[in-house]
């Protein structure tokens, strides 16, 4: 047991908090110190990470390089924080795009520029918090923190709608936040007794599971079984689909899934490069993550119910977002929405409730991350040149920046999933789990249409800006990438390929979490035969008081509920 | 001569060492890709073309020894290589898997290659004509800034269309099957300056989409019926084809379900009906019990699963409905146009279903289709040739009217025929293209035919090739196109198909009528270019003759659509006489779909050998379109040249030079249609609807009562008491009316 083993992940995720107390103590005037000291904390962030992730053992248990410290004990609430390997994989694409989006803002970023940084630095530790925590309340408390650095670097460094943008982003998802508050705390109510209350994640999922499983069986049963049942399983019964209701609707704001998704465009275009970027890469994946952990494991059996509803929304997502991409003139707009399809792949593979749905869509989550990071780096690169968005306002720029075109177009056929590059796996596995998942087929063909439409509208973008004869003489004397700017865009052109051609070593670690996930979703079904030893969470328990203070000495015995 | 013979069946590097280095056939192309790409521009012109034609030739070096290997006989057996599923080895062939791609749930996808007779006949032309084509190319593309970006895309295209035929799974064909596409996209748009090319390189990769879609639907459907398959199936079902359920099972899950070798064995378990092979539980007929195709008979879905197949083969091979992109693509540097939109790409779709072929003779209705819409491609793009001026267009149309033909033949069951004319249409074809732009090199770049004529005395060797090339293609005694085409054209004519009896005389009489086209507008776009005298309109006053890059690969290509014509010969000793080399040759991978056509009997394929009337008669009926042609280009137009043609055929030329206005259809029914959704979608639900009335009305409605509220707030301590008072009140007199009810 050594210091790491303990505190790996608390490390990975103050880190970037360390480095922004230390960026405000410097003075705000030495722009280049500020940069590349932020720039250090995200490359220190980056060695541990990879750490963490390398360190994760598919074959161990569940959550691993646990911590457990005491904390507001009176309420239940301990710092408990862990990884599954879905979260650990979304942590590794939070520390690698890091070091980069401090890249790409190097000249993009050129007022406040101290202010700008802690923001950043503070936003990754609080997504990181959020992807690691394992109690509940600390989760939403590091959720709704996301939400400030985030209103910030779009209402102070966006473009010229920034404000609107900024209060837009914040309402539309603070609603669905503040409706999930209620449900956790419902939660936190109805799944103990008084006295033995807790919010950890391992306490209210097995308490939780317990009566999913009397529901399920019931439901198996004659009609007017389920009417006996009693305590929490009958609660279950009666407001199970409200709180998934409330669980849903926030994480799908997050996605954002149809129709609930208007504020992702407004945010997307009006957010610095910096912004664009952390938000396509790692924030939509909140909500994926969160009906992965919470919504759909909590309440299996509204979700089973809710899943052609929610198979629906993500179908039409999928086709209705590649449908807005052909409509707009406004490049960043675009990207945006097909950011909408993507993630509608992501939820369709998720609510498939398969192995392969499933891990298609943990693995497209992080392809999404590097695929549209990338489109938004290199747009971001293009913009601070021109300053347009528009797409007539360029037109034949290839014969001037061939190497920015080169890129872009390696990039883009990643995101339209071309076979070889990253995005073909997930989006494979994604469609073949969806048709053998007993959803309709002609909502898997529906879906598959994607296909067609993502090729046509990423194409037709391609063509507008880079191809034919050049449309505007402003454009005569743009400059192609520069040193810096190829070498942020470098590490995504390399995960392009070795994600598409080595996509095991990320599958590996994805799958222990993906079966039970399955498992998990599976508890819903009428009569389902999963084994407790499946579904059960077994998570770190707290440390005694001494223990706590001295975290590598023996612990005690001494069950948890007689010190509470 | 037993020499000679055992000098063929010895392969110089021991067959199972060598399977273990067939990744390298792709890898070299793909590095070569890869160093003209990122250095190109460092290394200079020449260093640029020498990576690029080595890597190639180095392909084919190994592509040689790997298609050796696969002929290689040790003490009278020949070379076979172990199969996952079950305990019978693949005779010649040899393959390698290289481990996990990648795995989720039940799937499994590995890198295995594979190389048989089929693919190493493949290989053979890639690389080959590859080669010869990069050598052109060196010469074409001399004044060209961006050499090394085509090198570069040039290599990738050779690398994918490898991976394409090496594949042992359908995942990885489908790789190479998009990565061609990519390829071709950009290689079409290859001078994006010009908008209509890169547009031509957008066009053509969404219509493949339109395919690959299709393609990944078929996919998904074998994988759930695989899957149901190893579910439902009994003992009595794997002996039809000698073989153990457990080894079937345990291959699934070592190669997972879309390896080639699990649907050939799935084929073979499979009989037709349970009167056929009694005791069996699953048959074509029975219903699939579980999963979400249940309810379905396993030959429904079958041939389901093998029509989106043909949409996606129609995609790539240029058939109906989306054959639109080819002649388009003729925006691609010439070469380009020769390499893959006539000798390889183009003939994946027939390469797919030679694959499948054990599948295909289960399903009648699947082939009947192929060979129906192969049929009426041929005829339309023949018929579109007829009245096309462009050189490169001409034979873009004629392109798909010869993939057409091989799809009639695919169709019908006569695979050997259909892949021997592939083999010859990729050496003629690619010839015509070459020369093509060998024309075009030597004229300024005029692709008008009107513009062109009287180069036989300017262009000595283009002229000599392309005339055996034209000669080839026509099918005329002793080419080999000839031979090819009426080996498709016998074998359709006495070909059965069980309840389609009408398909092999239409297929076959409406092909004569495309032989005869072929011969005449063929013999058109000859006789305007070559003969007669320069036009008055060209652009330069006399042509030159191309530099020896060019010139050489044209001879070969010629003499390789000479002597092509000897794998059509009856040669080898067969079951039934003597067959044709071809046959014999490919004979072990088309065993198993022979097997499983006679037991089921759904489908009656020919065996017989053409006799010399038949070979009379089609030779009688290409002369006689190349007759036509000749008789009006050369002695019937010049004699009317000044006078007006009449208003009917006026009509019908434009009608033919618009290409029918299929393209127009498309772009009314499905482009615009998209387009304006799109734009009303965007316009009225997203921006209005869901936007402005629902999420900003939401937060106007909420200002609104929060404003109307202010007023209530006034801050007045009597009106508050006042208000508490009533309210009590109220609250009183309800509790007062309750308690006395």
């Amino acid at each position: 047991m050594s210091f790491f083993d303990n505190h790996l992940l608390n490390i990975v995720i103050y880190l970037p908090l360390v480095f922004a107390a230390l960026l405000w103590m410097l003075p705000s005037g030495e722009r280049g110190q500020i940069r590349t000291v932020t720039f250090i904390g995200m490359l220190v962030d980056v060695v541990f990470g990879l750490w963490a992730y390398l360190k994760f053992d598919p074959a161990g248990s569940e959550f691993q390089l646990e911590y457990r410290a005491r904390w507001l004990q009176e309420l239940g609430v301990s710092y408990h924080i862990g990884a599954d390997g879905l979260a650990i994989s979304l942590v590794a694409l939070t520390v690698f795009l890091g070091p980069l989006v401090v890249m790409a803002s190097q000249t993009y970023i050129t007022e406040r520029v101290k202010e700008f940084h802690i923001a950043l630095l503070v936003l990754q530790t609080v997504m990181l918090g959020a992807l690691l925590s394992l109690d509940v309340l600390l989760f939403y408390i590091f959720w709704e923190a996301m939400l400030i650095p985030m209103y910030l670097l779009v209402g102070v460094w966006g473009s010229e709608d920034r404000q609107m943008a900024a209060v837009k982003f914040f309402l539309y998802t603070l609603v669905g936040s503040l409706l999930m508050l209620v449900a956790l705390v419902t939660l936190y109510f109805i799944t103990g007794e008084p006295g033995s209350r807790s919010f950890d994640y391992a306490d209210i999922y097995n308490s939780l599971m317990v009566a999913n499983r009397e529901l399920s069986a019931c439901m198996a049963g004659p009609a007017g079984a389920c009417d006996n049942l009693t305590g929490l399983a009958r609660t279950l019964m009666t407001w199970g689909p409200w709180m998934f209701g409330a669980f849903a609707l926030a994480f799908a704001i997050k996605v954002p899934m149809w129709p609930v998704h208007t504020w992702l465009p407004d945010a997307h275009v009006q957010a610095p490069v910096a912004g664009s970027m952390i938000l396509a890469g790692v924030m939509l994946k909140m909500g994926t993550y969160g009906f992965w952990r919470y919504a759909i494991p909590f309440f299996p059996v509204a979700a089973r119910e809710a899943r052609p509803f929610l198979a629906a929304l993500a179908v039409i997502g999928i086709v209705y977002g590649a449908l807005m991409c052909l409509a707009q003139r406004d490049i960043k707009k675009l990207i945006a929405y097909s950011s909408v399809s993507h993630l509608g792949y992501v939820m369709l593979g998720l609510v498939a409730f398969t192995g392969e749905g499933a891990t298609g869509s943990a693995y497209q989550m992080l392809n999404h991350g590097v695929s549209t990071g990338a489109l938004f780096l290199l747009f971001g690169f293009l913009y601070e040149r021109r300053h347009t968005r528009l797409m007539s306002d360029y037109g034949g720029i290839a014969r001037v920046v061939p190497l920015f075109t080169a890129t872009f177009v390696i990039v883009t056929f990643s995101s339209i999933a071309v076979p070889g590059t990253n995005g073909f796996v997930g989006e494979f596995l994604i469609l073949l789990g969806t048709f053998k998942s007993g959803l309709s087929l002609w909502l898997a063909a529906l879906a598959t249409t994607g296909v067609v439409l993502g090729a046509a509208y990423m194409l037709w973008m391609v063509q507008k800006v880079f191809y034919g004869g050049l449309t505007h003489r402003e454009n005569q004397g743009l400059k192609d990438l520069s040193v810096r700017e190829f070498a942020t865009a470098l590490p995504f052109l390399v995960l392009v390929p070795v994600m598409g051609l080595m996509p095991q070593p990320f599958l590996d670690r994805i799958e222990p979490s993906t079966e039970r996930f399955i498992a998990r979703a599976t508890l819903g079904a009428p009569g389902a035969d999963v084994p407790e030893s499946a579904v059960r969470v077994t998570a770190m328990a707290l440390p005694s008081a001494d223990v706590a203070a001295a975290p590598n000495a023996e612990p005690s015995s001494g069950s948890l509920a007689a010190r509470r | 001569m037993d020499a000679l013979k055992q000098f063929f069946m010895t392969a110089p590097v021991d067959p199972a060492v060598f399977a273990q280095s067939l990744w390298l056939i792709i890898a070299l192309p793909l590095l070569g890709a890869f160093v003209c790409g990122v250095f190109g521009k460092m290394l200079g012109r020449a260093n640029v073309y020498l990576v690029a034609c080595a890597a190639v030739a180095g392909s084919f070096i190994l592509s040689v020894l790997a298609f050796w290997a696969v002929s290689h006989v040790e003490g009278g057996s020949p070379v076979a290589m172990e199969s996952a599923f079950s305990a019978g080895r693949i005779r010649y062939a040899i393959g390698y898997d290289y481990g996990t791609w990648f795995s989720a749930g039940d799937f499994r996808v590995n890198f295995g290659l594979m190389v048989d007779h089929l693919s190493g006949t493949l290989l053979l032309v890639i690389t080959g004509v590859g080669f010869l084509i990069h050598l052109y190319s060196t010469s074409y593309m001399e004044h060209d800034e961006g050499y090394w970006r085509y090198f570069a895309y040039l290599n990738l295209f050779v690398a994918a269309m490898l991976t394409l035929v090496l594949g042992d799974n359908l995942v990885l064909l489908f790789v190479g099957w998009e990565g061609v596409g990519m390829a071709s996209y950009l290689l079409i748009g290859f001078w994006y300056t010009d908008n209509a090319k890169a547009w031509a390189g957008r066009k053509a990769f969404v219509t493949n989409r339109v395919g690959d879609f299709a393609f990944l639907i078929a996919s998904f459907l074998l994988v759930m019926m695989v899957a149901a398959f190893a579910g439902q199936a009994n003992q009595a079902n794997f002996s039809q084809g000698g073989n153990q359920g457990e080894r079937y099972r345990a291959g699934l899950v070592e190669k997972g379900p879309l390896s080639f070798q699990a649907l050939e064995n799935l084929a073979t378990a499979l009989p037709v009906s349970t009167d056929k092979a009694p005791g069996v539980a699953v048959t074509l007929e029975s219903t699939i019990e579980k999963g979400p195709l249940a309810g379905f008979t396993f030959g429904g879905v079958l041939t389901v699963a093998l029509l989106l197949f043909l949409l996606g083969a129609a995609g790539k091979s240029a058939q109906i409905p989306l054959y639109i992109w080819l002649p388009d693509a003729m925006a691609g540097p010439t070469p380009v146009s020769a390499l893959i939109h006539a000798a390889t790409m183009v003939t994946a779709g027939v390469y797919l279903f030679s694959r499948m072929s054990y599948l295909l003779v289960l399903s009648p209705t699947a082939m009947v289709t192929i060979a129906v819409i192969g049929t009426a491609t041929s005829l339309l793009a023949a018929l579109i040739a007829f009245a096309q001026d462009d050189i490169k267009k001409v034979l873009a149309y004629s392109t798909v009217s010869q993939l057409g033909i091989m799809f009639m033949g695919v169709g019908m069951g006569v695979f050997w025929a259909a892949v021997l004319h592939l083999v010859t249409h990729a050496f003629f074809k690619a010839c015509l293209f070459l020369g093509a732009g060998s024309v075009m090199h030597g004229n300024a770049d005029e692709t008008d035919i009107k513009k062109l004529g009287g180069l036989r005395t300017e262009m000595r060797w283009t002229w000599a090739t392309f005339l055996v090339a034209t000669l080839a293609i026509t099918g005329i005694v002793p080419l080999s196109g000839f031979f090819s085409k009426d080996a498709i054209y016998h074998g359709i004519h006495h070909s059965h198909l069980a309840g389609y009896e009408w398909a092999a005389g239409a297929v076959y009489y409406v092909g004569l009528v495309i032989a005869a086209s072929t011969a005449f507008y063929m013999s058109r776009l000859y006789l305007l270019t070559f003969e007669g005298k320069r036009s008055p309109e060209a652009k330069i006053a006399h042509a030159h003759e191309s530099a020896w890059p060019m010139t050489m690969p044209l001879v070969v290509l010629a003499v390789l659509s000479v002597v092509a014509l000897v794998y059509a010969l009856p040669l080898m000793p067969g079951r039934n006489g003597m067959q044709p080399v071809m046959e014999n040759f490919l004979g072990p991978v088309f065993s198993n779909a022979e097997r499983i056509a006679a037991r089921g009997g759904l489908v009656e394929l020919d065996r017989s050998v053409p006799k010399l009337g038949d070979y009379i008669f089609a030779w009688l009926v290409a002369v006689s379109g190349g007759v036509v042609a000749a008789f009006l280009y050369l002695k019937f137009f010049p004699s009317k040249a000044g006078q007006p043609a009449p208003a009917w055929a006026r009509g019908v030329r434009r009608f033919a030079q618009n290409k029918f206005y299929v393209d127009e259809v498309y772009e009314f029914l499905i482009i615009r249609p998209v387009k304006t959704v799109s734009i009303v979608l965007f316009k009225l639900l997203d921006t209005l609807i869901i936007d402005t009335v629902l999420v900003r009305g939401t937060a106007w409605v909420t200002a609104r009562v929060g404003s109307a509220l202010r007023y209530v707030q006034t801050g007045d301590a009597q009106a508050y008491a006042a208000v508490m008072a009533l309210a009590l009140l109220g609250g009183a007199v309800y509790a007062l009316i309750q308690v006395l009810q």
